[in-house]
């Protein structure tokens, strides 16, 4: 009923919430010795999403390495954090119009 | 996987970072302390941190066995053991016979600096958690 772009909506906000786990779990070890930042490949996990995969996380090279061994720069979780927010609002927010378009479709039945 | 197993990662990163600040304040606290009940002057604690699995209060066990979300969680409490710091005091009632105390060796710039460590850690949490809330309530308005 709703269109295919519904469901590839609802891929992206799943993929959306399992990075800002990557991320939460990130800050919350931003002074564990000896941890590595984590992320998802959006992308490349996006296409296996839709194919009914769950996303793998993996770690993220080439960021700095403090003298305990963890990596995790808070300021690039942050950036994240706010984008997987906004992205997630953008996404709700359309999903949002094509549920409405289906709920017209119903009550404008009803009344005639 | 639910965003509300989120809310559990960072509360496990707020509650260690708290856990880390009252150890910090405790050494700022007793850095003149030359009594403890071990014996012998306060000696610093720090916590060292460990990733584990986050335990949200319904289900984590279902959640941690799909390869969950890593929570932090204080996995030791290091008890500083350099020799104390003896001061020449020798009216104090803790001096040895040659009149020196031993006290904590505690230097608080160091203790201020992993107290704002913390505060500031324990904020970035807050945020994840604020922003986590605002995905939520999204999906809630889909409902709408």
């Amino acid at each position: 009923m709703l269109d295919p772009l519904a469901g590839k909506l609802e891929h992206y906000m799943d993929l959306l919430s399992a990075r800002q786990k990557q991320v939460a779990s990130n800050i919350a070890n931003a002074d564990t010795p000896g941890y590595k930042t984590r992320d998802i490949d959006f992308q490349a996990e996006f296409n296996s999403a839709i194919a009914g995969l769950t996303p793998n996380a993996v770690e993220v090279r080439d960021l700095p390495v403090h003298n305990d061994g963890n990596n995790v720069n808070l300021d690039r979780e942050a950036r994240l954090l706010s984008e997987n927010a906004l992205r997630f609002s953008i996404a709700t927010n359309l999903l949002r119009d094509q549920i409405r378009s289906v709920k017209m479709a119903i009550e404008e039945g009803k009344s005639s | 996987m639910s965003l509300f197993s989120l809310l559990s990662v960072s509360s496990s990163g707020m509650s260690a970072q708290r856990a880390r600040a009252e150890m910090l304040v405790e050494n700022l606290a007793n850095a003149e302390t030359t009594r403890t009940p071990e014996g012998g002057p306060y000696r610093r604690k720090d916590a060292v941190f460990e990733s584990a699995p986050a335990e949200g209060p319904f289900s984590s066990i279902f959640e941690s066995q799909l390869g969950g979300p890593d929570g932090v969680r204080v996995a030791q409490v290091t008890v500083d053991d350099r020799e104390p710091e003896r001061r020449y005091l020798p009216g104090h009632p803790d001096a040895d016979k040659d009149g020196y105390v031993a006290f904590p060796r505690i230097n608080p710039a160091e203790d201020m600096v992993d107290l704002m460590g913390a505060s500031r850690s324990y904020q970035a949490n807050v945020a994840a958690i604020s922003a986590v809330k605002d995905m939520i309530q999204r999906s809630i308005d889909l409902l709408r």
